[in-house]
């Protein structure tokens, strides 16, 4: 008897599933949202924007490219790159300091202006001419945590004038760790480095007598005795000038893994634009933030799957009906045909 | 049909977004209702035994079209239709300001030109506290902001995300440069308008504790620059202990640039021709009044972008797919069958070019 009266009223499965369909749906207008850890980044950029910046190794669709040029393209990637509630501040290296230019603000946000700011940097906002990477690092690494983020400091390793010959000057890390990365932009062969004059016109390139080709302060290199006219007095660096290839160029992959060690950072080379987002995400810290999804997602597609289903449901039984059939007898008399 | 009048462009596709496209792929399955149906089929001998007439008709249309309308806005709300967020232009009061601020090392001294100690706070951290509420109290305002000490640095172009500028001026009281390079700084501040021709008042704020010798190359790139865009000009001066005042003359003989920098700086910014005014701040209650001053003066009406946020429509989709189960779900329980026979009818069998019934 039930069944004829569920089958009058049309009590099927089809109603079981449209009924199903609505109360998902419903379900699904309820739905809270819910928080999920997500992991930001905190990251303060630092870009050398010394004249060895501005050599031209890179090759970007097809045309020289100056290393500065490439940094600042793989950072504008790296800021698309980074997810929501990320922090970014940006700061400039020249001369022997990290300066500071933003605090780390939120990337979503701000987008506009810190996309664009990072395409407006550019070698005239240096202050000074000196290259002292090693300090200009460890500075990095000093206001990095002070503003409490990871650094990501990009540079060619090219000292000016040149590293003297004790290696790096002494650092010591204390205070809460800075994750990061040290990323060497350049290419390995020595390439000319452009010159230019007092209203920022290039003029040409450096040539070997423009630049210091050695650094004749603090106590000289252990070969000095072999040079020709040393005297430890007189002339504890030999006789003659110095002679060598710091008006070229190349990327100094040795000193900069030495740093990144002494730093605690890791250390990538920029082989091309879009190569710095993966390895800044891998070795920088991620920072849980709470993200709220929606959950409607689960209870509508059910919804939507139930509902199609009961469209579908009559086609299904009937084709299961001609396959195999043996299958329970729904005798039909009357209105039925074969 | 309701689906192919509001996807493209009918509604303005730049406004409307998709979070996976992909899913729009299930659009297809709200043709299903075309072919198939929820309720049952129910043949009848004769045709003639059901005459078309259009209640029928329209029942049975409404029905389909329920259908169609309860998948298609399931599969919306799950691709997460959305109108992007838009930027709408709007009038009010404020001003396009570019705020030049000096990142020389004095900066980082207290009024007093000591180190900070204490509850004394630094002209910088003054400084920027006070900038910040500045720009907190001025939500419509576009700001761009220079930094100079030895170099001009433009630090943010003229925006109106004002996280960023605050964190642009939370910078300031970092370690400075050596020097203060207030002409070139100037130049930048200038330039830093660009190509900028709305109608809104356009100020260029110097904070600065002190100045220096301007270049006559740059005066002179300086008049011209003013003399085509020009701006208001508001020098807050951050006066040390001991440090010359810039409105009063000093004793002849000491009179030389060389000698009075902030002094010849102030009047070459009044020479300028355009709107000018200075504050000489000893403290940092003066510099609080001096901010306020400019607030004040820099309230012109203006046409700002406001974003309007992004706006889920999945909440009226889900509520238009679940009216659109009722009334299936209404028909489906209303279903009788045609014949009332003690045979069992099969519902499903059904042979003959069927006729759908509905109530």
């Amino acid at each position: 008897m039930s069944r004829r009266l569920s089958r009058r009223i049309g009590l099927d499965r089809r109603f079981g599933l449209l009924l199903a369909a609505l109360a998902a749906t419903c379900a699904a207008l309820l739905a809270p949202r819910i928080e999920r850890p997500r992991s930001a980044r905190d990251l303060l950029l630092v870009v050398d924007i010394t004249g060895s910046m501005n050599v031209r190794d890179y090759t970007v669709d097809g045309r020289p490219t100056s290393r500065l040029e490439v940094a600042k393209r793989a950072l504008r990637d790296l800021l698309a790159a980074l997810p929501c509630s990320s922090r970014v501040g940006l700061a400039v290296f020249t001369e022997r300091r990290s300066f500071l230019l933003f605090e780390p603000a939120e990337v979503c946000g701000n987008f506009a202006p810190l996309d664009a700011e990072l395409a407006a940097l550019d070698w005239r906002m240096a202050w000074e001419g000196d290259s002292y990477i090693a300090r200009g690092a460890q500075s990095g690494w000093e206001l990095a945590q002070a503003v409490r983020a990871d650094l990501v400091f990009l540079t060619d390793g090219h000292e000016a004038p040149p590293a003297p010959a004790a290696g790096l000057p002494p650092f010591e890390r204390s205070g809460p760790p800075v994750h990061g990365l040290l990323v060497g932009v350049g290419g390995p062969e020595p390439a000319p480095i452009p010159k230019f004059d007092e209203d920022g016109r290039e003029t040409g390139f450096y040539a070997e007598a423009d630049v210091p080709q050695e650094n004749r302060s603090g106590p000289p290199p252990a070969d000095a005795e072999s040079r020709p006219g040393y005297n430890p007095r007189n002339a504890p660096w030999g006789a003659e000038a110095a002679s060598g290839t710091e008006h070229l160029s190349a990327l100094r992959e040795e000193h900069l893994r030495a740093l990144a060690a002494q730093l605690g950072l890791g250390y990538a080379r920029l082989e091309s634009p879009d190569n710095l987002a993966g390895a800044v995400l891998a070795a920088t810290e991620p920072r849980p933030v709470r993200a709220l999804v929606e959950t409607y997602p689960l209870p509508a597609a059910l919804a939507l799957l139930a509902l199609v289903l009961a469209h579908l449901m009559p086609l299904g039984r009937r084709a299961a009906r001609r396959s195999h059939p043996s299958s329970p007898p729904v005798t039909s008399q009357g209105n039925a045909r074969p | 049909m309701v689906l192919t009048t509001l996807l493209p462009a009918g509604l303005g596709a730049e406004t409307l977004g998709v979070d996976y496209p992909l899913v729009l792929l299930g659009l297809f399955l709200s043709l299903l209702p075309l072919v198939a149906s929820p309720l049952a089929r129910q043949g009848v001998p004769a045709l003639a035994l059901a005459p078309p007439d259009r209640l029928s008709r329209l029942v049975a249309g409404s029905i389909r079209l329920a259908g169609m309308l309860a998948i298609a806005a399931l599969v919306l709300a799950l691709a997460g239709l959305h109108r992007r967020a838009q930027l709408v232009e709007r009038e009010g009061q404020g001003a396009h300001v570019v705020l030049l601020l000096d990142r020389s090392s004095s900066m980082d001294n207290t009024f007093a030109d000591r180190a900070p100690s204490g509850d004394v706070e630094s002209k910088s951290l003054a400084a920027k506290r006070l900038l910040s509420e500045f720009v907190t109290r001025r939500p419509n305002d576009r700001i761009g902001v220079v930094a100079f000490s030895t170099s001009p640095m433009p630090v943010l172009p003229l925006t109106d995300h004002h996280g960023a500028v605050l964190a642009a001026i939370a910078a300031i009281d970092r370690p400075g440069l050596s020097f203060t390079d207030v002409g070139r700084g100037l130049a930048l501040a200038l330039a830093s308008f660009g190509s900028d021709s709305d109608e809104a008042s356009r100020a260029v704020v110097l904070v600065s504790d002190g100045a220096a010798l301007i270049d006559r190359k740059v005066q002179e790139a300086l008049r011209d620059e003013v003399a085509r865009n020009p701006v208001h000009l508001y020098w807050l001066f951050l006066r040390s202990r001991g440090a010359r005042g810039i409105f009063e003359a000093p004793p002849p003989g000491e009179n030389t640039p060389q000698a009075n920098p902030e002094r010849h700086l102030h009047l070459f910014l009044q020479s300028l021709g355009v709107p000018y005014r200075a504050f000489e701040a000893g403290s940092p209650e003066a510099v609080g009044q001096a901010i306020a001053e400019i607030d004040r003066q820099e309230t012109r009406p203006l046409r700002y972008i406001e974003r309007v946020p992004r706006r889920d429509y999945a909440p009226a989709l889900l509520g238009v797919a679940a009216m659109a189960l009722a009334l299936l779900l209404a028909a489906k329980a209303a279903e009788r069958p045609l014949a009332r026979r003690p045979q069992p009818l099969d519902s499903n069998e059904e042979p003959m070019r069927p006729r759908r019934l509905a109530a």
